[in-house]
């Protein structure tokens, strides 16, 4: 009963990007010694000897690389394991998976003299190797810019899963509320509103601006609102604000479905990457 | 403790039944109540002494909050720690009040020590907080453990009765007692049993509001009460008096006055002169300023603190700088100006105590008063009740990435049921995620009919014995915050299930964050969060500090 609850906090007196793409100082400027460290053992080994995978430094860049990518997959054991309580924090597990990997597609180039392999297996293992590194990297990207751009341009905060249970709720509301309007609000919701309201709407526009297209379609119901009698501008301002909650949903919507998605590029293949090496250590210690 | 769907059943009913055997519940037939009336018209009440002075319109509106039980000889009422939103006057036989906690529970640690709950990035690097808030209300807790230390006298923050450990006193027709813990939401701090059949008029906290609020002699009693059982302790303990000698304190009680405001109630006007000093005992006050054409909030005040110094210390200010409002329903001790220039002239500690706090409070209003946000985050932390909480789960959207890892980690430690939802309000990138507070006064433990929900531990963590709960929802609803979630279990309840009425019925159970307090990796919300965005927040000092960090980035 003793933990504290720890924040990552931000230094002040970094500039935001800075504090956004690296949380933490000491595990940065630990791994930027760590690739100096390697290419330093590189440059003795390319100029006392000779660049091989099968020789001493080559199978010590080998052994490195495959020890780099066992630390890299405990981030993965630990999601799944949580019910029996893995010790230490995930975000330390996260350090580890993101740097290790840089450390591992180093250690593997490394292993192969930055060159690509002529052998089939081997050249197969290169290649995913390049692209489960750069399908992290993606990642990582996706998860500094995304959650920034719905901070700041959005208003609502919506949980994935529920997004079809929220719209049907706005759905609901909003028929309440031309029940008994005007005709002319009736038939504008009917034909401009509605078709909206029946399920999520992913838009690419919300990629590149993420508010400029809700407001432009919110527009029209100020058009509507001149022509409307008093009695009915209150059931206008509520259905506008429903339906601009249905838009920034949307917006979540798409931006939140890429935070999932990313993970098809990366996680399967890894998995390959996985058996792949595997096999490939077997057979070298076979043969 | 762990929830899940693993509850014993067997182990369950003996405990329920032990529990039904032991103490009074809402849900009626068991083994200590004999009879309970049905709603009592004005004539009947105005038969019973402490309803005497009110008319026939008043009695009629707050008769659905009172009813007549009888009670076997030798039953407990009510056990210390436990909450209660009702108070009783005896109308026949005898009461025995008596404490006996346990020295451990008193030297407990507190859950809610400022280390367990501040964010840092070092947690080695964790200080006492020395100003505001947190310290002031640390500081409370420290002085009441210190004191406890004290092998003869037990001693809670909130007492209801100030006893000698082991002793019993006998309470008698007239006597009237439960209502401090129950007015101020504190726990009770002594147990209550029947020494011999009793007849007790028991009153709900609205109808007690009411009496007090419609009768001036009604007020002056309970008030007296709390005079003779409690203040003198609770000043003792205050972070203003301590230390200042038995004798002085006592005098002190005497001459003090007791409030009570409602909600919105104006407590001091900004312009107007300046009468007296003003202690918290229970709820929260709002200050704020004119400021240009709007009310700006300052600042805020929590059990314990005070208001007045500024203005009464320093010379040529002779009216109040601020208006104060009563948030929720508050309690307040005042000291007249008079009696405020004598204690200051005779007690030199008192005075520096004083000038000191006058120092935060013009600093913090000053602050404010030129970070404008500052206000707007006392506004909400006033009306979402973020001043309430101990360990509010908060996530930075600005780093989040919606994976709920953090949902999943709590689920994954409760029996596959999360204990919170990520959704909430938000205040600036961060949001206030439905998860409970650990508020300092909390209602939701007011009125469970078993008892299932309470504290771990003397002012440790609020948690539901799932084994007890039989699921009524009284505490869901009482919960403002909605952070407590009822869910399904998908069965129903045996033919042995306590109370009968349950039998049958699906079988529900209440669930909330306990902050794995059992175990040793701190909460599973905050540990299994990839990106650390997910973080616990002791006071909204903490916030405001996090805020201001990040409004300083460059
Ligand atoms: S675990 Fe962290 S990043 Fe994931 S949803 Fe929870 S707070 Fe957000």
């Amino acid at each position: 009963m003793k933990k504290t609850a720890i924040y990552q906090r931000k230094r002040p007196d970094s500039p935001r990007w800075l504090n956004k793409w690296i949380q933490s100082l000491p595990w940065f400027f630990g791994f930027v010694l760590a690739v100096f460290g390697c290419l330093v053992i590189f440059v003795v080994n390319a100029t006392t000897g000779r660049i091989h995978p099968g020789n001493a430094w080559g199978l010590g860049y080998g052994i490195g690389a495959t020890v780099a990518l066992v630390a890299v997959l405990l981030y993965t054991v630990r999601r799944r394991t949580m019910k029996l309580r893995p010790p230490g924090r995930a975000w330390t597990y996260l350090q580890v998976h993101v740097y290790g990997g840089g450390i591992f597609l180093l250690l593997m180039l490394m292993h192969t003299g930055f060159r690509i392999p002529s052998g089939i297996h081997t050249w197969w293992l290169w290649l995913i190797s390049l692209w489960v590194v750069g399908s992290g990297v993606l990642g990582i990207v996706i998860q500094k810019w995304i959650p920034t751009v719905l901070s700041a341009g959005l208003a609502v905060e919506v949980h994935y899963d529920r997004v079809p249970e929220l719209i049907e709720h706005i759905r609901t509301r909003s028929e309440k509320i031309v029940a008994s309007a005007d005709e002319r609000l009736r038939e504008f919701y009917e034909s401009r509103v509605a078709p909206s309201l029946v399920a999520p709407e992913p838009r690419l526009m919300y990629f590149i601006d993420i508010t400029g297209g809700i407001h432009a379609r919110i527009k029209p119901f100020e058009y509507l609102r001149a022509l409307l009698p008093a009695s009915d501008q209150e059931s206008l301002d509520e259905l506008k604000e429903l339906f601009n909650t249905k838009l920034e949903i949307d917006a979540h919507y798409t931006l939140q479905r890429v935070l999932r998605t990313w993970l098809i590029l990366h996680v399967p293949i890894s998995m390959v990457l996985v058996v792949l090496l595997f096999i490939h250590i077997f057979s070298v210690l076979y043969y | 403790m762990e929830s899940g769907s693993t509850t014993d059943h067997s182990v369950t009913m003996i405990k329920r039944k032990k529990l039904f055997e032991d103490r009074w519940s809402s849900f009626g037939s068991h083994a200590g109540l004999t009879g309970l009336s049905e709603m009592l018209s004005p004539a009947e009440l105005r038969e019973i002494d402490i309803f005497k002075e009110y008319d026939d319109s008043f009695l009629q509106t707050i008769s659905p909050d009172v009813s007549i039980a009888q009670w076997k000889a030798d039953v407990v009422l009510f056990e210390e720690g436990s909450f209660l939103d009702l108070a009783f006057y005896v109308l026949d036989g005898e009461v025995g009040v008596a404490i006996k906690m346990h020295e451990e529970s008193l030297n407990a640690i507190p859950t809610f020590d400022a280390q367990r709950t501040v964010y840092a990035s070092d947690p080695r690097s964790f200080q006492v907080p020395q100003e505001g808030v947190a310290a002031t209300i640390l500081q409370t807790r420290m002085t009441a453990r210190e004191t406890s230390k004290d092998p003869q006298i037990t001693f809670l923050a909130s007492m209801d009765f100030n006893l000698p450990l082991g002793s019993t006193i006998v309470l008698k027709k007239g006597d009237l007692f439960g209502e401090i813990g129950a007015l101020n939401g504190w726990p009770q701090s002594a147990t209550a049993h029947t020494t011999s059949a009793c007849k007790l008029v028991q009153i709900r906290v609205p109808a007690l509001r009411e009496m007090k609020k419609a009768s001036g002699a009604f007020k002056e009693k309970i008030d007296q009460i709390y005079r003779e059982r409690t203040l003198f302790e609770q000043l003792k303990t205050s972070p203003v008096f301590r230390g200042s000698g038995d004798a002085f304190l006592e005098s002190l009680t005497e001459k003090v006055e007791l409030l009570s405001f409602s909600p919105g109630d104006v407590i001091t006007k900004q312009g107007d002169r300046v009468d007296a000093l003003y202690m918290v005992r229970s709820g929260f006050l709002k200050i704020f300023e004119r400021l240009g054409e709007a009310d700006v909030a300052v600042n805020y005040l929590s059990k314990g603190m005070t208001i007045g110094e500024v203005e009464l210390l320093l010379p040529d200010i002779d009216t109040w700088l601020s208006s104060t409002t009563s948030v929720g329903y508050s309690e307040l001790v005042r000291i007249e100006r008079d009696t405020f220039h004598d204690i200051i002239r005779e007690h030199p500690l008192v005075e520096k105590r004083l000038w000191d706090s006058a120092v935060a409070q013009m600093k913090e209003s000053g602050f404010t008063r030129k970070n404008l946000d500052k206000s707007e985050l006392i506004e909400f932390s006033l009306q979402k009740g973020l001043v309430q909480g101990n360990s509010i789960l908060v996530i930075d959207l600005d780093v989040c990435t919606r994976c709920d890892d953090c949902v999943r980690g709590c689920a994954d430690t409760h029996g596959g049921r999360p204990r919170f939802v990520r959704e909430g309000d938000t205040f600036d990138h961060f949001l206030i995620a439905r998860s409970c507070y650990h508020c300092d006064d909390p209602v939701c433990l007011v009125g469970c009919p078993t008892g299932a929900i309470g504290r771990a531990g003397v002012g440790e963590v609020v948690a539901i014995d799932d084994g007890l709960c039989i699921g009524c929802g009284t505490c869901a609803t009482k919960c403002p915050y909605d952070a407590i979630v009822m869910h399904d279990t998908g069965d129903t309840w045996g033919d042995d299930a306590l109370p009968e009425r349950l039998r049958g019925r699906p079988q529900k159970v209440a669930s909330k964050c306990d902050l794995c307090y059992t175990s040793d990796d701190g909460p599973a919300c905050v540990n299994n969060c990839p990106h650390s965005c997910a973080f616990r927040i002791g006071s909204i000092q903490d916030f405001q500090s996090l805020l201001s960090t990040e409004k300083a980035e460059a």
